[in-house]
């Protein structure tokens, strides 16, 4: 082989791998041996391996059969005769052609059968229209071309098979993780439960009055932390799969948010909430489900910013009310913050403090069943924000 | 004496609830909230029993357990949250003598310890037998951190590399064949893949020998092996 054509050779090799879809793959193939091997149409046709049954899935109309249409030769009985025969099929007209007419109806038609994997699984066929003969070069780069093509084939099965093998991998993966952390969670209040309970059931040892108390204090909060996380748990099984219901109607948030402030306040006595407040526009919104948020956002923040005053500005935009919400607390590093949001997920290091990883998931459903938008940002030291972008809708 | 008990877990309660009993039974008691912390607590402290629960930050208790085996023979007994079979498995596998599924009661967590308490054998006192660290002539290794060390200077070990090197570690003065190499270390499908071994080994040498080519801590016996010699005294 000299040099010119093994570089040749290489650089269509090149092309054609480089091209992702099959398909452009296949024309690549085609155009860059056309100099050498000339043809008018070319077809690839596949047996569907459940009932035997051959499709086309792959043809180029390059030549004179471009405006040809339908009514050109496709070369069906040869793709069939290939198949049968398992070999290569060369079908021309013995007698020479005549350049006027009826071009379309002397076809030289050259086969293969494709193997894909170790399956004979289709074939190939090259159409040239009214000549010249095929000649055993011609005949030895089609030859090329099949065999390749077959490849670029086998190469697409298996991106297929492997695509539907890493998202049935993937859903697995996902209900793994969702089974494995709803029982741990679960398991984790039992276990509090079981063990203390058990531990004050222990006859061959007495518990003093303090202890005692203790541990029957600590029974009782992981019975409220187990009631909290089933009844959490519905309420994100219900946003999950949208069977909650939201009752939409004109509400108002700033006044809403002083409603949930109040209510809080009532039950904390050192909650201290400075309100700085813009007068917002009415929205269409769930009171209850946006009350829900609200009281999230007040949760958190006794948890995790315990004695810092809580700051809570609301102004309004064109279209949109946007409510700002920070407390004074430590903050959260900001290597968690993208994941605060995912259902389940809570801050490492924050045991101390129960909590079932749902609450700020809930939020952000609700807030998104509104066409709204909540994100945080935080700083070490200096405290935690919460901001909420509620759009105001022009038909109330 | 009484005997002295760590417990490993990283929710508080936890902990509060198994001193708590455990105290009543006369045991004394450490704590360590993750597992780093607790192989701090171990090289620290003389430690008759480890209660250990798997999830936790840092290093988990399957981690934990994994790296206290590879120089303590202390009764290991693994508190897991899950209750899947797999997980008691791999715990037990990595060397834990028993496992509690949460939740559990508080008598039958006392009637484990007393159990595998029973069952400890004394602590060996051997080359490595309880000894965090290993020492072999500018060789050092720290293995409740898999940390390794020529001189001064901290080696960066692969995975493999780790592991081929406690093969070593763990019997000084013993040739050890290629075969009982890449069958301990890469498993037994990989038993006749010697060029595996020897690049390996190389690999090994240039980092952890001070001229690679007249090594002092893996030691080619031609023919028989490889052996990393006792250092004399």
């Amino acid at each position: 082989m000299d040099l010119h054509t093994l570089s040749t050779l290489h650089s269509i090799f090149r092309e054609v791998q480089q091209k992702q879809d099959w398909k452009v793959a296949l024309d690549t193939l085609f155009v860059s041996l056309r100099d050498t091997f000339v043809f008018d149409n070319v077809a690839v046709f596949l047996e569907n391996p459940k009932d035997k049954s051959r499709e086309v899935v792959y043809a180029r109309a390059v030549g004179r059969g471009k405006t040809a249409e339908a009514d050109a030769v496709w070369g069906d009985s040869v793709a069939s005769e290939a198949i049968a025969r398992d070999t290569m099929v060369l079908s021309q007209p013995a007698q020479p052609l005549k350049k006027t007419t009826g071009r379309l109806n002397l076809a030289c038609l050259l086969g293969f059968p494709l193997h894909i994997g170790a399956k004979l699984s289709g074939a190939l066929v090259f159409v040239r229209f009214g000549g010249p003969q095929y000649t055993p070069l011609h005949i030895e780069l089609a030859s090329l071309q099949a065999f390749w093509a077959a490849a670029l084939i086998e190469r697409r099965d298996l991106q297929q098979a492997r695509a539907e093998l890493d998202s049935v991998q993937r859903q697995m993966r996902l209900q793994d993780d969702f089974v494995s952390t709803i029982s741990h969670e679960l398991r984790t209040p039992l276990g509090f439960i079981k063990g203390y309970s058990t531990s004050l059931l222990r006859e061959d040892t007495t518990w003093d009055e303090a202890t005692r108390r203790e541990f029957l204090n600590i029974i009782d909060e992981e019975a409220d932390r187990l009631t909290r996380l089933i009844e959490d748990m519905l309420e994100s099984a219900r946003l999950q799969s949208k069977t909650l219901q939201f009752k939409f109607s004109p509400i108002r948030v700033d006044a809403l948010m002083r409603d949930v402030a109040t209510r809080i306040g009532a039950r904390h006595a050192g909650l201290k909430v400075n309100f700085d407040f813009q007068p917002l526009p009415p929205i269409r919104g769930d009171g209850t489900r946006m009350a829900q948020v609200f009281e999230n956002l007040f949760n958190n923040a006794l948890k995790y910013a315990p004695n810092s005053e809580i700051r809570i500005v609301t102004e309004a935009t064109d279209d949109k009310v946007r409510i700002v919400f920070a407390d004074g607390g430590e903050g959260i590093s900001a290597e968690y913050l993208p994941f605060i949001f995912e259902r389940f997920y809570r801050v490492p290091g924050e045991r101390t403090v129960t909590g079932t990883g749902l609450g700020l998931y809930i939020c952000k459903q609700i807030v998104m069943a509104h066409h709204g938008n909540i994100w945080v940002e935080s700083v070490l030291g200096e405290g935690t924000t919460f901001v909420i972008e509620l759009p105001v809708s022009s038909t109330l | 004496m009484p005997k002295r008990i760590l417990i490993v877990d990283d929710e508080p309660r936890y902990l509060r609830l198994l001193e708590a009993n455990l105290r009543t039974e006369g045991y004394e008691v450490s704590t360590a909230q993750d597992g780093m912390q607790a192989l701090d607590v171990f090289s620290t402290q003389p430690i008759d029993l480890v209660l250990l629960d798997v999830m936790m930050p840092r290093l988990d208790g399957f981690g934990v357990c994994q790296r206290l085996r590879e120089f303590s023979t202390v009764p290991i007994v693994i508190l897991t949250a899950r209750g899947e079979e797999q997980d008691r498995v791999r715990g037990l596998d990595l060397g834990a003598d028993d496992y509690l599924v949460k939740p559990f009661s508080a008598t039958e967590l006392l009637a484990r310890v007393r159990a595998v308490l029973r069952r400890a054998r004394p602590p060996v006192e051997t080359a490595t037998g309880q000894a965090r660290f290993f020492i072999h002539g500018d060789l050092k290794i720290d293995f409740a951190r898999a940390e390794v060390w020529r001189g001064e200077d901290p080696v960066s070990l692969s995975a493999t590399e780790y592991r081929l090197l406690l093969q070593f570690t763990h019997h000084v003065g013993k040739i050890l064949t290629s075969e009982d190499l890449l069958g301990s270390v890469w498993g037994a499908e990989y038993k006749n893949d010697k060029e595996i071994l020897w690049v390996s080994i190389a690999r090994l040498r240039q980092k952890l020998e001070n001229d690679p080519h007249a090594p002092s801590h893996i030691v080619t016996r031609s023919g028989l092996g490889y052996l990393m010699p006792p250092i004399e005294e």
